[in-house]
């Protein structure tokens, strides 16, 4: 149809809505509560537009045959701006924020607050994820996300009028709550209203202990990332870069989760393949996201047995710092404190866990990583690229995808194939299970039986899956959209193309790996011949592997 | 029984364009023609329909469903099931605001008698308890509280006309306008233009009165009989305040003049002891407790007008402030996602227009 | 929500049923309805909180909604309002000590030809006056005027 568009007139297609149309005619269009998943709530109202004189919310409004559509008028500018004013009444943008909010006040052309904050609420801390009503703005996407793309639930809208406000039930602390940690409702809030428990100030003592050995653990989503809290293009690998700033920041050793991925994998595997061979509770489910963990515990109690026993890769590495590393460095694992650079909140739940022991001391997520980079004032994209710390540092492209969602279960079976069999995979890369879809699933051949996999992202396809179960041998749970390379820690987005291209950094730097495969890493295979001895043994067992809880729903 | 019997005898098209004929009109405020409405809903292609009496009946003034209710529950009874056969549907709701619960026991009754000499296979009707919320009268917002929900209003499109509870058409009418339409169908000399009117406020004689439109003020103060000469009159809490003028007809037009809305023609009046900022601040109480919450510029723009008038009456307030509270109001009914906020400022624009004076009163006080 | 029905009973009903049986919804009470009912306990609890007839801490024995919209302002309401608050010991929102009474103040509940009005436990108490409510709280309560001096609220 025919519409005119700022005086222009323009053919459209159906079915689109004002926000896409204006989007693809390089109008930009203000939003808050607009998600680009989910149906439109028409909430906020700050996308409005003139539709043949009337101002309707751009999100929602589809435009009849020869509408006349004004983005830029005084009449829409003032609207917005109202709007705006009724609901931040006092903006406080910092720069370094980056707080999506703050764009938009540039672009309403807010000046002053007229409006007084009447808003008391009492922030809600304790947990992995804090939030203070104080800052919220009512937009709703945090409740959504966690209804509907985690499938989670934890939070909704009570009261009413000017008294409705974001919390879990009866008022409770996300701590008291069947909450996963996942941390989308951080990524998804335009006005920082929700965010990590910081541990900065913690690491910063432990950096200034002089009596204190400092280490830093990287995951492999923080190399597809940090990046971008830097000004660099979204998908850039700065692998390098990342090691050198954590040097510049005080850590005495820089090492790869990788390795602990490739660990893991080694454990996973053998315990995959002990399940088959005995007649395991199938399917065996991964355990390397403390989300999926939190959600068996608060959810599913009955599959407890399906849990793989293996800690995650963080923990396992951090077990072996302390103990391996320890001792051929000759340093008192007392001494020791292990920073592990996380792309994940439900990983700071995780170290508290009593039964993992202090593997790993704190956890400190991406953002908070930039946030310590930019309080050193290290110029991050003028570093040299430097080398993980040998002795825990060599790791295989394996380890390196476990950042992306099918990852894991890629990883597992390359090694699980050459264990059963004795013969390498004949593909590396399974584009199965590769990609953004809710659920993958593939099967193959180990010593002629069919192996069906299966994976999942984001809480509700969890869930999903979970239903599915049965269907199959091997299952791969992430939390978060995307797989870690989406987790509750990582920058927060706007291009909607970013979990992709974080994604392809990492396959990437898979293929870019002279090792492909855990089995093969050199290093791994020195901690099992000196320390470990083989996968599941006794030493294995203490060390990497662990057990779970039921936790009530309620 | 008679009006469905007659309505089955004649068919679904022909009640229809009987309907039309008549100018049934929507009796809840909107006015919406209602063969226009139970003809879409009738025609959107689906597996399931269901038709809706919103009693919830809330607008501040209004009384005249909880009369009906009272006296004629079996006519409204009769309307739904009307409905119900005309659009094809199978299950009927009864909204009930939570405040009229005492009348539900013997509404059940009613609704239970009606159903079983209606002899309309399959159909249930199923009263549904509101539980104290404005919001909920407004069309999308009953649907949510239905479902379970909270009693947000929703965007439109999608209409609930067409696409309702659980994405099925629904049809939802007022209690009048459903009693109406059994009347309507029975009685050939049925007139469309007979009204229910409210009457309350400083009169000896409030309650409910039928009147035609264009009935001249003076006949309404002639029934309702003020104790006082009357100085104001409001349509509810959302149609807007207006001086009352004895020689005006009561039309819809002549109500626009005023920049006021009929609604339901709930009229609550004041005399000239009353100072009009003082009900425009009670107007602007029942919407800072009734708004949903969902949309910023009613959320956040009804507490910061009942603040302003609040500064206003403490003797705090400026000209500015009038300023500041006229720029809110036409601004929140501007870009409000549903009517409540649409006409939330009507009280606030109106009465600062037509009523000056009593504003000054209140900004002069401060100074001494 | 498109393409699902909902089947059984309808979740306001529900909600009124429990509060009739149990006084009011508690955690533990709504704990039970959000696992028969396969309902996420924030949501349901974002429900009942809308609403302004559930409550969610216990209840006075007689739960007082009078009303403050414009026909009952203008017939003298508000001065009602204050004589309950004085004479109950109890702010707009609050439950006596004794648990007798809980006041709330309401929007209009339809009795505005017969204003001011109020309702007690959902029955509605029309044209009131001082001495009407005097005469029904010593009705209700047995003990009458002397109150006030005894009693704090709860709220």
């Amino acid at each position: 149809m025919k519409i005119r568009l700022n005086g222009n007139e323009i053919e459209v297609g159906g079915g689109k809505t004002l926000l896409d149309i204006c989007r693809e005619n390089g109008i930009s269009v203000p939003t808050l509560c607009h998600h680009a998943s989910l149906a439109p709530q028409a909430r906020c109202r700050v996308c409005l537009v003139e539709m043949d004189g009337k101002l309707v919310t751009s999100c929602s409004t589809k435009p009849r045959e020869g509408a006349s559509i004004i983005t830029n008028n005084e009449h829409v500018m003032k609207a917005r701006r109202l709007n705006m004013e009724l609901m931040v009444p006092q903006p406080s943008c910092r720069r370094e924020d980056d707080l999506e909010v703050c764009g938009i006040y540039e672009e309403v052309g807010m000046k002053g607050a007229r409006f007084a904050n009447i808003k008391e609420y009492k922030p809600d801390l304790g947990a992995a994820v804090i939030r203070d009503n104080n800052k919220c703005i009512n937009c709703g996407r945090c409740v959504q996300v966690c209804g509907e793309i985690q499938g989670v639930h934890a939070i909704d809208f009570a009261s009413r009028a000017h008294n409705e406000h974001v919390t879990p039930y009866f008022e409770k602390n996300l701590a008291s709550v069947a909450c996963i940690r996942c941390g989308q409702c951080i990524l998804n809030c335009p006005v920082g209203a929700i965010s990590e428990r910081s541990h900065i100030d913690e690491v910063l003592s432990a950096l200034a202990d002089k009596d204190r050995h400092v280490v830093a653990q990287v995951a492999p989503s923080i190399r597809a990332a940090l990046g971008e809290l830097f000004g660099m293009p979204t998908g850039t690998l700065v692998t390098g870069k990342t090691v050198s700033a954590l040097r510049r920041c005080g850590f005495a050793r820089v090492f790869d989760v990788d390795l602990g991925a490739d660990i893991t994998i080694m454990e996973e595997a053998s315990e995959l393949l002990r399940r088959l061979e005995n007649d395991g509770v199938l399917p065996m489910i991964t355990t390397c996201c403390p989300g999926w963990i939190l959600m068996m515990e608060f959810f599913y109690h009955d599959l407890i047995g399906n849990m793989s026993t293996c800690r995650s890769p963080h923990e396992m590495l951090g077990m072996l710092i302390k103990t391996y590393y320890a001792k051929k460095a000759g340093i008192d694992p007392k001494k020791i404190t292990v920073v592990s650079i996380m792309p994940c909140t439900a990983k700071k739940f995780e170290s508290t866990r009593p039964e993992l022991g202090s593997g790993v001391d704190f956890v400190l997520t991406t953002r908070e990583l930039g946030r310590l980079v930019k309080m050193k004032k290290i110029d991050f994209a003028s570093l040299p690229d430097e080398e993980f710390d040998p002795a825990l540092g060599i790791s295989t492209g394996a380890g390196v995808i476990f950042g992306a969602t099918g990852g894991v279960m890629e990883a597992a079976l390359r090694t699980a194939h050459f264990l059963a069999t004795g013969k390498e995979l004949g593909r590396l890369e399974m584009a199965e299970i590769r990609g953004m879809d809710g659920i993958k699933e593939g099967k193959i051949v180990l010593n002629g039986k069919e192996i069906r996999f299966a994976c999942a992202h984001g809480g509700a396809n969890m869930r999903k899956l979970v239903e599915r179960k049965d269907d199959y041998h091997f299952i791969e749970m992430m939390a978060c959209p995307g797989g870690c390379i989406g987790g509750g820690g990582q920058p927060i987005y706007r291009d909607p193309d970013t979990l992709r291209k974080r994604t392809e950094a990492l396959y990437f730097a898979d293929r870019a790996s002279k090792l492909r495969r855990s089995h093969e890493n050199p290093v791994v295979k020195q901690i099992y011949k000196e320390m470990l001895g083989k996968p599941l043994s006794e030493k294995a067992e203490e060390l990497l592997h662990t057990h779970y809880v039921k936790r009530d729903r309620f | 029984m008679e009006a469905l019997e007659k309505a089955r005898s004649m068919g679904p098209e022909a009640v229809l364009e009987l309907l039309g004929r008549k100018g049934l009109e929507g009796r809840g405020g909107a006015a919406f023609p209602t063969a226009k409405k139970w003809r879409a809903s009738r025609d959107a292609p689906s597996d399931e329909r269901f038709v809706v009496c919103n009693a919830d009946e809330g607008e501040p003034g209004t009384f005249k469903d909880k009369f009906i209710l009272r006296h004629n529950a079996e006519t409204v009874v009769e309307g739904l099931l009307l409905a119900a056969y005309v659009v094809g549907a199978k299950r009927c709701f009864i909204y009930l605001r939570g405040e009229y619960d005492y009348l539900r026991p013997r509404l059940q009754e009613q609704a239970d008698s009606v159903l079983a000499r209606a002899g309309m296979d399959g159909v249930t009707i199923e009263i549904v308890r509101g539980a104290g919320a404005y919001i909920c009268g407004e069309a999308t917002a009953l649907l949510q509280s239905i479902q379970g929900f909270r009693g947000n209003a929703m965007q439109k499109p999608p209409n609930p006309t067409t696409c309702g509870l659980w994405g099925r058409p629904t049809v939802i009418n007022n209690v009048e306008t459903l009693a109406c339409a059994a009347q309507a169908v029975l009685f050939d000399d049925w007139d469309a233009n007979l009204r229910l009117f409210s009457i309350s406020g400083n009169v000896k004689n409030p309650g409910v009165y039928e009147f035609p439109l264009g009935v001249k003020m003076s006949t309404i103060m002639d029934v309702a009989r003020p104790a006082r000469r009357l100085k104001a009159m409001s349509f509810g809490c959302f149609g807007g305040i207006m001086p009352v003028d004895e020689g005006m007809a009561i039309t819809p037009e002549a109500i626009c003049m005023e920049k006021c809305h009929h609604g339901a023609y709930s009229i609550i009046l004041m005399d000239e002891t009353v100072n009009v900022v003082d009900i425009s601040y009670s107007i602007a109480k029942f919407y800072c407790y009734e708004s949903c919450g969902k949309c910023t510029p009613c959320r956040e723009g009804t507490v910061r007008m009942l603040n302003l008038l609040k500064k206003v009456r403490e003797g705090r307030g400026t000209k500015k402030d009038l300023q500041t509270l006229q720029e809110l109001a036409a601004h929140i009914q501007e870009t409000s996602l549903c009517g409540l906020g649409q006409t939330c400022g009507n009280h606030v624009l109106t009465s600062i227009e037509h009523f000056p004076g009593d504003y000054e009163y209140y900004l002069k006080k401060g100074k001494k | 929500m498109a393409g699902e029905k909902k089947e059984g009973r309808l979740l306001l009903n529900i909600l009124h049923e429990a509060q009739e049986k149990h006084g009011y919804l508690s955690e533990h009470v709504l704990k039970q309805i959000a696992v028969e009912q396969d309902i996420p306990i924030a949501r349901l609890y974002g429900v009942v909180k809308f609403y302004t007839m559930f409550h969610t801490e216990p209840q006075g024995k007689y739960v007082i909604e009078i009303c403050g919209s414009p026909s009952c302002v203008l017939s003298g309401g508000t001065r009602l309002e204050k004589f309950l608050e004085g004479e109950l010991g109890v702010k707009v929102g609050g439950t006596t000590k004794d648990g007798m009474f809980s006041l709330y103040k309401t929007s209009c509940i339809g009795c505005c030809d017969e204003a001011p009005a109020m309702l007690v436990n959902g029955e509605p108490h029309t044209k009131l006056t001082v001495e009407r409510l005097k005469a029904l709280l010593k009705k209700l309560d047995g003990r009458g005027a002397g109150r006030k001096a005894k009693e704090a609220s709860r709220a």
